[in-house]
């Protein structure tokens, strides 16, 4: 193995190792944890089901998903930047593609994990525990399903690879942690809410309704959204259509993360020229 | 082997590991999209087994045997019980339905069915009959006979084969046509709804008055004997008397039991007959008697005959026939200030009856019309029995006071009875109905009930219970069987207002004050409308057993819960009559602040969405910021001692106006799941 795909492995296994390190991040499993489990009990959808559950953790998702993103990627870029050591790992010939795919590619792994495992517990939990409410009379599932909250798991980490791919390319930019941190829950406002408030106010201003399913699937939550309404809860209905354009909205989700990711590829090639130029100038002045 | 290479293979493997994690991570996901949940398609369960809509299977002629009923099983996407439906036109009928589509969901499976070697048959009625046991076959590959002779108690029916040369046989003896499932989708079926019972209810009231009319002018007789004139005793004269005539019998007591057997008036004022303690004291045994202006005292204490109602018979009745035919053999028997035993037309008006056992008992088809009687019971219900026993006679009861004693009212196979106007205080239960339908009970007066105040038992069919006041009671209102209509009720201070035991059936317009629980979901199939009611000072105003998320709406139209318009909270939403944060909004101001939480926010989108998939509760989604009802309710806070009539005859009946939304907040088209 050499060239390219070395680069990235060592990046990849470099950055795992990373976020491995950082206890912080078990923390925030821990944290997910508690708050779906908590929305899960209390909301009772849980007791009978994997539908009626979906239900009571959609809203939610829809905003702890983008938060834990946030938290995995808005520094994901800038550290190594920062430390100086991303100058140290170009040395070893390794293109700015090449980093921000291998770390992109860890934190995604990083989010798959932090994201995935609460789910995947309480729907496990679920699954073992749901059941109708009396057994005097026949019962079956319906089309309730398992399949569908790994339908619903696989929507939420296309969520937050949009988000962590943003942030990590915003990241890329930020001069500072601080404006770090400042550009992450930006990120963070923006998608969580931005999105929709923009779709409300186009429509106030005259779209017409007929453009909802497109404009929807533009932002990560409103595709988001579309796509848990179609394929996870509407399977229980016979529905009037489509609530999103479900190519769109999957496009737009793929189409975040790549942005991101070239927003993180451009801050970062430019830079290093940028930086280079910047020791040349420095040498010949002799200082 | 060394640590350091137990280390190094781990690392040689950790990538093939992550490697196959990957695999069955990208299986598992493309599976979940590539599999269709709504594909799995389940067998058919145990008819027993599955929760029954449709026509009630207890009518007579289905318990009988005598006729039998093309029956359904549904899977429904989105509830997690087996739906049986007891006919196939209500089937069809709820393919219809778009209320069924909002509680379960759309059908996954459907099975009927089919009588291809059952040898189908009509009996001379035009009832289908089947003498072998149907087979389940899906709904789609099935076949229907329609248009035949055949019907069922409840009117036409379709008969599903599986083969097409099986229904061809059958149409070519009974005729009809042969239809495929989705051409038998497309057709209309007349199926009696509840509100098919409210809109019948003010005739059947104008069917009594006419009944009391008829009885009044049946016992309106030239008089032929007077007691103490022409003859010494009751007895002698009744014996004397010829047919159609009056016997008069002026004030006084008289020490006798009397037997009736000829259609005369006995007509007293002031008088008392005064039994011997043992058995009955009038027993009438010719049609059209009429006994007026009478005290009866001196009842015998012989409650019901014990043996009959201990002994099952052995006629070879399992389970619930065995126990039906015991308790008409052991209800029916007992001792009665009056009895009728197989004779109609019976009038009773204006009789004052003291009684340990029963008041009047009528039996195998004495209909009868008994008008203000009053029957005086024991102080403890254990030692008495029924005011009236009502078994296979069709009872009209207007008017009355029934005081102390087992129940006031206990009807038994004794469809089409009307009992209004009365007054039940201090019974077991006020009214008690047993395998009696298309009954109307109204304008009743229930105080301290020791059990309850109308209670209906079995499934019976079309009961109208209608503008009764129960108060002071452990419950109120407790009807069980199918398209029952309980409407324009005043239920205050129990301890269970109603329960919406009743399927497919509707409850509207009552109010519900002042009780500990307001009205209970009781059915595990949420097949009925609950809308327009008034939940006031409840401690709580609903709860629910067993089953699904119950929506108590009719499209637009919610109930009126106090509380639910507490300020500071979110009209937006519904009311989860049954969560224990909405239930305080009525007691407990604080209560908005925890519902306008975040999390209590989060928890409530979506929230009816799926409620056949949800277990537990009552959810409205659309409260009413008034009470449907604001006079009723006015009236019982001014006079909690009662009672409080509606109008509802002029309000149910062919003027009827428009149900009020009772917000005016609502917009028509609100996107509301009812």
């Amino acid at each position: 193995m050499s060239g390219r795909p070395a680069a990235f492995a060592t990046v990849f296994r470099r950055e795992v190792v990373t976020v491995a390190r950082t206890p912080a991040y078990a923390l925030l499993v821990v944290g997910l944890l508690v708050a779906v489990g908590g929305l899960v009990a209390v909301g009772g959808g849980g007791a009978t089901g994997f539908v009626p559950a979906v239900v009571d953790l959609l809203l939610a998702t829809e905003v702890l998903v983008p938060l834990a993103a946030v938290v995995l990627g808005y520094r994901a870029l800038r550290s190594d930047r920062a430390s100086g050591e991303l100058a140290v790992i170009r040395t070893f010939g390794v293109g700015a593609v090449t980093y921000v795919t291998g770390v992109l590619a860890a934190r995604l792994l990083a989010l798959i994990v932090v994201v995935g495992l609460p789910y995947v517990l309480v729907g496990g939990y679920i699954w073992v525990t749901a059941s109708p409410d009396t057994g005097i009379y026949a019962t079956h599932t319906g089309v309730d399903s398992p399949l569908l909250f790994v339908r619903f798991l696989t929507f939420a980490v296309l969520l937050g690879a949009a988000y962590l791919a943003v942030a990590a390319g915003l990241s890329a930019l930020a001069g500072s942690r601080r404006s770090a941190v400042a550009l992450g829950g930006l990120v963070l406002a923006g998608g969580v809410l931005g999105g929709d408030l923009a779709v409300l106010r186009s429509l106030s201003t005259g779209t017409p309704a007929a453009a909802l399913p497109d404009l929807l699937a533009l932002s990560p939550n409103g595709a988001f959204r579309g796509l848990v309404f179609d394929h996870v809860i509407g399977v229980a209905f016979e529905g009037d259509g489509p609530t999103v354009n479900a190519g769109r909205a999957l496009l737009a989700l793929f189409g975040w993360t790549v942005a991101g990711a070239v927003i993180a590829v451009v801050a970062l090639g430019p830079g290093r020229f940028v930086t280079v130029a910047f020791e040349r100038m420095r040498r010949r002045v002799g200082a | 082997m060394k640590p350091t290479v137990l280390r190094a293979r781990a690392r040689r493997l950790l990538p093939a590991a992550a490697i196959l994690l990957a695999l069955v991570v990208a299986v598992v996901v493309a599976g979940a999209f590539l599999v269709d949940p709504a594909d799995s398609a389940p067998d058919p369960v145990a008819y027993e087994d599955t929760i029954e809509l449709g026509m009630s299977s207890e009518t007579d002629e289905l318990m009988r045997g005598e006729t039998a009923v093309p029956r359904a099983q549904v899977f429904f996407s989105s509830f997690q019980y087996v739906v049986g439906y007891n006919g196939i036109a209500p089937l069809v009928d709820a393919f219809d339905d778009d209320r069924s589509e909002v509680a379960f969901g759309y059908p996954i499976a459907v099975h009927v069915e089919t009588f291809d070697g059952a040898e189908p048959g009509v009996t001379d009625d035009g009832l289908f009959a089947a003498e072998g046991t149907p087979a389940w076959t899906p709904a789609e590959e099935a076949v229907y006979v329609v248009g035949s002779e055949a019907g069922t108690p409840a009117g036409e029916t379709a008969v599903p084969f599986a083969e097409e040369e099986a229904a061809e046989a059958f149409t070519a003896e009974h005729g009809g046509e042969v239809v495929p499932w989705l051409t038998l989708r497309e057709r209309e079926f007349d199926v009696d709804t509840a509100a098919t019972v409210r809109s019948m209810a003010p005739d059947r009231w104008e069917e009594a008055d006419d009944r009391v009319a008829d009885a009044r002018e049946r016992a309106d007789r030239p008089v032929s004997v007077v007691v103490g004139e022409d003859v010494d005793t009751i007895g002698e004269a009744v014996e004397e008397a010829p047919a159609n005539t009056t016997v008069v019998v002026p004030e006084g007591t008289y020490e006798e039991t009397i037997e009736i057997n000829r259609s005369v008036t006995v007509a007293g004022e002031n008088t008392t007959i005064q039994g011997d303690d043992e058995g009955s004291v009038i027993t009438v045994r010719a049609p059209d008697v009429a006994l007026s202006g009478l005290s009866v005292a001196g009842v015998g204490n012989q409650t019901r005959d014990e043996e009959a109602v201990q002994e099952p018979p052995d006629d070879g009745d399992e389970g619930e026939a065995a126990w039906d035919t015991n308790v008409q053999l052991g209800y029916g028997h007992g001792d009665a200030g009056v009895r009728a035993l197989s004779v109609p037309g019976l009038v009773v008006e204006d009789v004052h009856i003291e009684t340990d056992a029963s008041g009047v008992i009528l039996r195998e088809g004495s209909d009868a019309t008994l008008i203000d009687l009053s029957v005086q019971g024991p102080d403890h219900w254990q030692d008495g029995f029924m005011g009236v026993v009502a078994m296979e006679s069709r009872a009209t009861v207007d008017g009355g006071e029934f005081d102390g004693g087992r129940d006031g009212v206990y009807a038994h196979r004794a469809d089409g009875s009307v009992i209004r106007n009365a007054t039940f205080e201090g019974t077991r239960y006020g009214v008690h109905l047993m395998y009696s339908g298309d009954a109307l009970i109204a304008d009743n007066v229930v105080r301290n009930a020791e059990y309850g105040g109308i209670t209906v038992m079995t499934r019976p069919e079309g009961n109208a219970i209608v503008g009764n006041d129960v108060r002071d009671s452990p419950a109120g209102i407790q009807a069980s069987g199918t398209r029952t209509y309980l409407g324009y009720n005043t239920l205050v201070n129990n301890r269970l207002g109603f329960s919406t035991s009743s399927r497919g059936s509707l409850y509207e317009h009552n109010v519900v004050v002042g009780n500990e629980q307001g009205a209970r979901a009781t059915t595990v199939i949420p097949s009925s409308v609950v809308t327009a009611n008034d939940f006031l000072d409840n401690d709580r105003h609903a709860g629910a057993g067993a089953g699904p998320l119950r929506i108590w709406a009719d499209g637009e139209v919610g109930n009126y819960w106090e509380g639910a318009d507490a300020p500071l909270h979110s009209a937006d939403r519904g009311y989860e009559a049954t969560s224990p944060v909405d239930a305080a909004f009525h007691r407990e101001p604080a209560a908005s602040t925890i519902a306008e939480s975040p999390a209590a926010r989060l928890l409530d989108q979506l929230r009816g969405t799926n409620p056949g998939a949800r277990t537990g509760g009552v959810y409205d989604p659309t409260p009413a910021v008034e009470p449907f009802d604001p006079d009723r309710v006015a009236a019982v806070s001014e006079d909690p001692e009662g009672p409080a009539h509606a109008d509802w005859r002029d309000r149910i009946g062919a003027n009827a106006e428009p149900i009020d939304a009772g917000n005016a907040s609502i917009e028509p088209d609100g996107g509301v799941i009812g």
